[in-house]
């Protein structure tokens, strides 16, 4: 049977995937500004790495990159062996496709409809910046661990609430320990922490939130995730509530998770932060 | 030299122009357009031609008005998405910046310097947990 074994939470933004393209060398910023991210991630990736996972199941959301406003599903599950970049407007990066399993993408079709989700199923699912920006910097090509990505609307409202990233996350609790195969899952979530990118308020950066929101997570979840999403959005840019998505992988864990590795930094617009969480099982 | 104000913790404009399927209505002949660009030939004939292009896009002449004049802040109004705009400003050769300092009113350099625009404030509700 399958484990979860625990949970990264983790930003993206694309000017992550630039300053990988352009790092003076493995672990060194081009700019200085993004050292800080550098350092943290290397960190971040131990912790990952220690994990020994198999498959990760990434809550993740498209930026109308692959999806358009003609056709955008509030959920969407990529079922297929292999994910594509997707071309967001200035060509792709130098970087291999991401690898999929099928097999794990029907299973979770399959129980998060159960479980009464109504997921769009996508046979083809071209991956933006939210996974392609930060993974690169977790592993190593040719990757080596699988994905099934999970794609949640962030971009028109109405999007869903708190309440439903949470019960979302519980479902792939249950969905994952119904696999019928061994495997070490762990289960991500992605998305900025604070930033707004249009309006006078281009720019705004809030580190007290976006730390706190790092403090809180583990320990004082519920408290968390009761805060309206408005709020996260005035007191951290319209963006920030893109945060809403690590409520899914949070509500996958138990309440006996420990915290392996986090950290926070803002190297420009978008609050860059990530964080290692590991079920007591992990160890075992 | 500009020098911007500290965003505020609101959410109306101009500080937030929230994206609604209101907008998405609103805005539908020039986010479809935009979808156009993400083919690297459509790119080229952009930036080959632009009035051509843009006359063949489908859009209203204000529309494309307020594109030949890189209003990005009207085009927002009228229900241009942000992450579309902003491959319509990467075909032109601008970037986010160009947005944003438009949004701002200061120039692209201005707003370089001025990020990140550091903040402090919570939530009040999470404000009392952590105290």
């Amino acid at each position: 049977m399958s484990t979860l074994v625990g949970g990264l939470g983790i930003s993206h933004t694309p000017s992550m995937g630039v300053e990988y393209d352009r790092a003076e060398a493995p672990g060194v910023a081009g700019n200085p500004a993004w050292q800080a991210w550098f350092d943290g991630t290397r960190l971040i990736r131990d912790a990952l790495a220690s994990l020994e996972a198999d498959h990760l199941v990434v809550v993740y959301n498209d930026h109308l990159n692959y999806f358009s406003l003609d056709n955008l599903p509030t959920l969407a599950i990529g079922i297929g062996d292999r994910f594509a970049q997707a071309d967001e407007g200035w060509g792709p990066r130098p970087v291999a496709d991401l690898g999929g399993d099928a097999a794990w993408g029907i299973h979770l079709a399959e129980q998060l409809v159960a479980q009464g989700f109504d997921p769009q199923l996508c046979l083809t699912l071209e991956v933006d910046h939210g996974i392609y920006s930060w993974f690169p910097y977790l592993f190593d090509q040719p990757w080596p661990v699988p994905i099934t990505p999970i794609a949640v609307n962030m971009v028109c409202q109405p999007v869903p609430t708190s309440a439903r990233m949470v019960q979302l996350g519980r479902a792939l609790r249950v969905a994952i320990d119904r696999y019928p195969a061994d495997a070490r899952v762990v289960v991500v979530a992605t998305g900025g922490m604070s930033h707004q990118i249009s309006g006078a308020r281009f720019g705004i950066a809030n580190e007290q939130l976006d730390r706190t929101f790092l403090d809180l997570l583990p320990g004082h979840f519920d408290e968390l995730a009761a805060v309206p999403v408005d709020e996260l959005m005035r007191f951290g840019g319209t963006e920030a509530a893109e945060l809403i998505l690590w409520y899914a992988m949070r509500a996958a864990l138990s309440d006996d998770v420990r915290v392996v590795q986090a950290f926070q930094t803002f190297p420009a617009i978008t609050g860059c932060g990530a964080l290692v969480l590991a079920e007591p099982v992990a160890a075992a | 030299m500009t020098t911007l104000p500290l965003p505020a913790f609101d959410l109306d404009p101009p500080g937030t122009y929230l994206f609604t399927v209101h907008e998405a209505v609103r805005g539908q002949r020039i986010n479809r357009f935009a979808l156009t660009l993400r083919s690297p030939e459509r790119r080229a004939e952009l930036a080959a031609d632009e009035v051509a292009t843009l006359e063949a896009a489908g859009l209203t002449d204000d529309e494309i008005e307020l594109i030949r004049r890189r209003d990005w802040t009207a085009l927002i109004e009228a229900g241009g998405h942000l992450q579309l705009l902003l491959v319509i400003v990467a075909a032109l050769g601008g970037t986010l910046w160009d947005i944003g300092a438009h949004n701002a009113g200061c120039t692209a350099d201005e707003l370089r310097d001025a990020v990140p625009r550091k903040v402090a404030g919570l939530p009040a509700t999470i404000a009392a947990v952590v105290r």
